[in-house]
């Protein structure tokens, strides 16, 4: 068994925001499917595609969609692999690289959106 | 009332592990522990299973029966059925037949200091430590744990992580931090919280299914989990 694990953020944290960007998901991907399947028949086309994300409010929310589920996804693959004997004996490496590839899930999409 | 029953038992030699049939006459009345010990008796002499008070207070003949961890001595034979399969617990190394080693679960639970800390513990001159009724109720039905192991065998994160402290463990640490009289919840609450603490768990709730004792184990990891988060994320701003 290791020793203490005093002052660790990262755990607590995890959990919290684990449930609050559940919360979140399940409202946004409805809101989500509400404007691209529900408000008109030809919302998926380019034109139109490029002609909504050229509003600032829905380019931040897809931006706010963006790192709520990649949080939850790279959250959730961070507790799957601790949840492993290999993953509890290289519990730094778990944290650090699917703490990165949440920034760079974030990051890269981020970029994506402002080119619109 | 009288049947005749099958029991199968998983045996293990030290080498391999196989089943083993032993069929018999239960009467109504007759605990499952009652069959082990009539089975010991008159059938096979080899049969190694630990029991000691017979009565479901001190946790030793915990065993799966047809899947399910249960204390062999608290289960009546005829309200099972006619055919009984007997394995030793999940999650803990077996040493013979029935019995498992416990001293992994064991050592987990001393972790957590599952004893009341004081600042001012003085044994030459005892003071009474008062309590209300309202007090002693946050807690006690988590002090009814016999330690019998069957929340841990039925847990499937103490199945995946070997250091995972499992449900016995962190409800002993709740029982201690919802104490009142209790001045080491700082302490104890940096034990669970690491990452072989109560993050592991998934609140699949097996373990309050299983417990022997109706203690709910599950309710006592989330109580311990929200306790944890709320203190790591207060200490942030000390």
């Amino acid at each position: 068994m290791s020793e203490s694990h005093t002052r660790k953020v990262l755990e607590p944290f995890g959990w919290v925001f684990q449930m609050i960007t559940g919360l979140l998901l399940f409202a946004f991907v409805i809101f989500h499917l509400y404007i691209t399947h529900l408000t008109s028949h030809d919302a998926l086309e380019y034109a139109k595609v490029v002609q909504r994300l050229s509003n600032p409010a829905i380019k931040a929310f897809y931006w706010l969609f963006l790192a709520s589920a990649s949080f939850h996804a790279f959250n959730g693959l961070r507790a799957i692999l601790l949840d492993t004997d290999f993953g509890g004996r290289n519990e730094r490496a778990v944290n650090t690289l699917t703490m990165a590839l949440f920034v760079v899930a974030v990051v890269y999409g981020g970029l994506l959106l402002i080119t619109f | 009332m009288e049947r005749e029953v099958l029991f199968r038992i998983r045996r293990f030699d030290g080498d391999k592990s196989y089943w083993q049939d032993f069929r018999f006459t239960a009467k109504r009345g007759m605990t499952v522990l009652d069959g082990l010990y009539y089975i010991k008796e008159n059938l096979d002499g080899s049969l190694a299973f630990r029991a000691s008070c017979r009565m479901g207070v001190c946790g030793s003949c915990a065993v799966k029966i047809n899947g399910k961890p249960r204390l062999a001595c608290e289960t009546q034979i005829l309200d099972i059925g006619s055919t009984l399969e007997i394995e030793p617990l999940d999650n803990m190394p077996v040493l013979k037949d029935l019995i498992v080693d416990m001293d992994d679960f064991f050592r987990k639970h001393e972790a957590v200091k599952p004893y009341l800390m004081r600042e001012d513990d003085d044994y030459e001159n005892p003071k009474e430590l008062l309590q209300t009724p309202k007090e002693l109720h946050a807690y006690y039905d988590f002090t009814l744990c016999i330690k019998c192991g069957a929340c841990y065998s039925a847990c499937p994160a103490s199945a995946t992580r070997s250091d995972y402290l499992g449900p016995a463990a962190i409800t002993a640490a709740y029982r201690f931090c919802a104490d009142s009289r209790d001045e080491g919840k700082e302490e104890r609450l940096s034990l669970v919280s690491g990452s072989e603490g109560v993050w592991r768990c998934h609140f699949n709730a097996e373990c309050s299914e299983v417990c022997p004792k109706s203690i709910e184990p599950a309710k006592a990891v989330q109580k311990m989990r929200l306790m944890s988060a709320i203190h790591m994320i207060k200490s942030i701003f000390r």
